[in-house]
């Protein structure tokens, strides 16, 4: 249940050099779910994460410092990721987290905020981009989140416009939209700022439908679904359930087009949704595992850390998991030339000084990203992919990009 | 269910009065191992020259034990003295922690007085969900309890006014005259002050007349009514004083992660204190402490074990998420089949054992 990662103390052995002149390690507290409900896209994320950390001491660490990190495996429990950050911020004076869902990183928006320890989550809640609380829509502060992507409601948005000129192209006039999720802070955070933004667009935004997280029969949402007649249906939940619900509405002789969220579709959960899964147009936040971006090379030797081989297929999180750590990385760094070093304060400080920033190896697999004092949408830049099977031969395509404009009224939102 | 204290008393200590054979300790020496017990934990906390007596850890594992063991204590309460079953323990666990924060964050109540309100809310809802208990007994109960699990999570899931729903609720930090307690160190006194208190009134129950008809009503109910007894009153009763105990818990659970959300009150906790109240014994109040001790330092005894054999055989260590899950049931199991009186009745036999050594019969 928690493997402890001590990658610091291997590294430091095989790489004396890196612990000449460094003082004690930065201490990282990463989360990840590896057992719980929305585990099939927690593992490559976390590995991504993980992998990422320990090439970064292999390559001399942050400042001449290694990071000291501890993995581990909260199962999507958000109690369990308190208890856990308190020993990390209590005991291990740990200086970031790397974090995981939705519930958890919302939930420890203020004991962050106090503790003045800054939270990079794989959450990507549109609630975690407003430092400042000014958001018009009731936002309150998060100073000291981040994350690497496209906030779920800009990626919920760019799918939104898609389908928009779909429905053109199609004819179909005052196309219907609805919202598929469980009832849990991860799935409704785009819920309400997607609706309105439907809305906007001409869209007729029908109930929102829910499903749960966990994996099941889920042929009574499929047939509430093809009764609303809705043309377009956005997947709010991850991988796991989402390939239960495209089987049972394949079962069910569901026509809508599907929609997935960033977390809800990628190379694993198409393979095994298999021809259900055909058609389905989800988020991407950063390079696949084809891509020929420059930064590649550096995510391949980076994935040998974990895959001495090299043959293993990443899919798409893996990525975002690395850029994750990367940025992080690179505001440490920034932080070890103020006043105080490594610090909490001076990680946000340099976090909101970048400006389209890549990490120097990572270029084109990460997406340009500025952060500012009063603006923590990193990126509005979506990718827009398509899932294709047919027959058994699966693959994955790149059906376009949005830029989200960076509205004043949609901060936090 | 062997509760009763009287059939291992050893031989030659005689009562002569009723009045002594209903002491809350059953001997002197046993009421002065319970004071030294309490004063040694007094002092567990502290930091004596900058050396820690216990790790935060070991202090986070017996703050944990704490607040479990005043919950499982309400729901030894009423399964081993009433006779009762409820599947639905967690549910009230839960409602006392939204209840304690929901009343310090929208009135402004302090912390102090929110946990016993917390308890009392908790008690009304308890009772509410007890009353099937008038009319329906054993596996019926077990299910109609179940329903209250369900729908009070569900509506912790929802009553966004009380819980803030699906995302969850802050619980502020306990203060005491304006003095805010943040660390484990502080906490620990407070979850001690509440346990002392609560087992201490624990067992008085059982030595009070409501005690003794709890016990009636557990032995044989229709005795029980043919002596006048009202089984209705004594049951929802039963439930009501149960769910106190698990709103008292539960709201110092909430204060001490700051944080309550739905999912921490599932199903599997109820189980897990219904495992504790059936390991410690039921109907022992001892038992239910040494249960719960059992069942919250289990996972993380498995847990050092299986590191250290993770670290020998470099193989095991994908597997230690399932062994420990597996080590735990299988001691469920070895205890019920070796051990059904649970803890407090081994814990009995070693007592004796020492007590008429070497001239055990």
């Amino acid at each position: 249940m928690k493997p402890t990662v001590l990658a610091a103390a291997a590294a430091a052995l095989a790489f004396g050099a890196g612990t000449a002149f460094a003082a004690d390690p930065v201490f990282v507290g990463h989360l990840v779910d590896y057992t719980g409900p929305t585990s099939d896209v927690g593992k490559p994320y976390g590995q991504g994460v993980a992998d990422a950390l320990a090439y970064i001491n292999k390559s001399g660490g942050v400042a001449g410092r290694q990071l000291k990190f501890e993995t581990v495996d909260y199962s999507y429990n958000a109690p369990r990721a308190i208890s856990l950050y308190k020993k990390w911020v209590g005991t291990d004076k740990a200086v970031a987290i790397q974090g995981w869902g939705t519930a958890d990183t919302e939930a420890l928006v203020g004991f962050q905020a106090a503790d003045k320890v800054p939270n990079f989550s794989a959450s990507y809640s549109g609630h975690l981009t407003d430092p400042a609380g000014k958001g018009p829509k009731g936002s309150k502060p998060a100073p000291y989140n981040f994350f690497y992507g496209p906030s779920y409601s800009d990626g919920c948005r760019a799918l939104v416009q898609w389908a928009a000129e779909d429905a053109k192209k199609k004819g179909i006039d005052k196309p219907k939209f609805v919202h598929l999720g469980d009832n849990h802070p991860y799935p409704n955070a785009p819920k309400e700022g997607c609706a309105a933004y439907a809305t906007e667009l001409g869209f007729q935004v029908m109930p929102p439908i829910q499903y749960s997280l966990k994996p099941g029969d889920f042929k009574a949402q499929c047939l509430s679904l093809k009764d609303s007649g809705a043309h377009y249906a956005f997947l709010a939940n991850t991988g796991g359930s989402t390939i239960s619900l495209l089987k049972s509405c394949e079962t069910v002789g569901v026509s809508t087009q599907f929609l997935a969220n960033v977390w809800g579709m990628d190379e694993n959960a198409l393979r095994t949704a298999g021809d259900a899964a055909d058609g389905v147009m989800f988020v991407v936040g950063g390079a696949d595992w084809k891509s020929d971006a420059p930064g590649m090379k550096t995510v391949r030797e980076i994935s040998k850390i974990s895959d001495a081989s090299g043959n293993e297929y990443r899919p798409v999180h893996y990525m975002r998991g690395i850029c994750s750590a990367f940025y992080m990385r690179d505001a440490m760094a920034a932080a070890s030339k103020m006043d105080g070093g490594i610090t909490g304060p001076n990680i946000k400080a340099a976090m909101e000084q970048m400006k389209d920033h890549v990490p120097a190896e990572l270029e084109g697999v990460c997406i340009p990203s500025t952060w500012t004092a009063e603006d923590h949408r990193g990126t509005t830049k979506v990718f827009i992919y398509r899932a294709n099977s047919k027959g058994g031969e699966q693959s994955i395509s790149k059906a376009g990009e949005a830029e989200i404009p960076r509205k004043a009224e949609w901060l936090g939102w | 269910m062997a509760s009763t204290a009287s059939a291992l008393i050893p031989c030659g200590q005689f009562k002569t009065e009723y009045r002594k054979d209903t002491t809350i300790f059953p001997t002197p020496m046993s009421r002065g191992f319970a004071i030294a017990a309490v004063l040694l934990l007094c002092i567990a906390p502290l930091q004596i020259g900058g050396v820690e007596l216990l790790s935060p850890y070991q202090l986070n594992i017996l703050i944990q034990i704490g607040y479990y063991g005043i919950a499982a204590l309400g729901l030894n309460i009423l399964v081993g003295f009433t006779g009762q079953i409820s599947l639905g323990h967690a549910a009230f666990f839960g409602f006392g922690a939204f209840a304690s924060a929901w009343l310090n964050n929208d009135f402004g109540v302090p912390v102090f007085w929110a946990i016993p309100l917390a308890g009392l809310m908790t008690t009304v809802v308890g009772m509410l969900f007890g009353i099937p208990a008038a009319r329906i007994k054993g596996l019926y109960l077990a299910i109609a309890t179940f329903a209250a699990q369900f729908i009070l999570e569900d509506f912790f899931a929802r009553a966004d006014w009380f819980t803030g729903g699906s995302s969850g609720t802050i619980a502020q930090s306990f203060s005491i005259f304006g003095f805010a307690i943040t660390g484990d160190r502080q906490y620990f006194y407070v979850v001690l002050a509440y346990m002392v208190v609560l087992f201490l009134l624990g067992a008085n129950l059982l030595r009070s007349r409501d005690g003794r008809a709890f016990v009636a009503v557990r032995d044989h109910y229709l005795s029980a009514e043919i002596m006048g007894i009202n089984l209705t009153k004594y049951r929802v009763l039963s439930f009501g004083v149960a769910a106190f105990y698990a709103g008292v818990g539960g709201a110092l659970f909430g204060h001490y992660l700051s944080f309550v959300s739905a999912e921490s009150f599932t199903i599997l906790l109820s189980i897990q204190f219904l495992g504790m109240i059936i390991i410690g014994g039921l109907g022992s109040v001892m038992g239910t402490l040494m249960g719960t001790a059992f069942m919250v330092l289990l996972p993380e005894v498995v847990q050092a074990f299986s590191q250290t054999a993770g670290n020998v055989f470099p193989a095991l260590t994908d597997g230690i998420a399932f062994l420990k899950e597996g080590a735990i049931g299988l001691a469920i199991v070895l205890f019920l089949i070796f051990e059904p009186d649970g803890l407090a009745h081994r814990w009995k036999m070693i007592k004796a054992y020492w007590k008429l050594y070497p001239f055990s019969y």
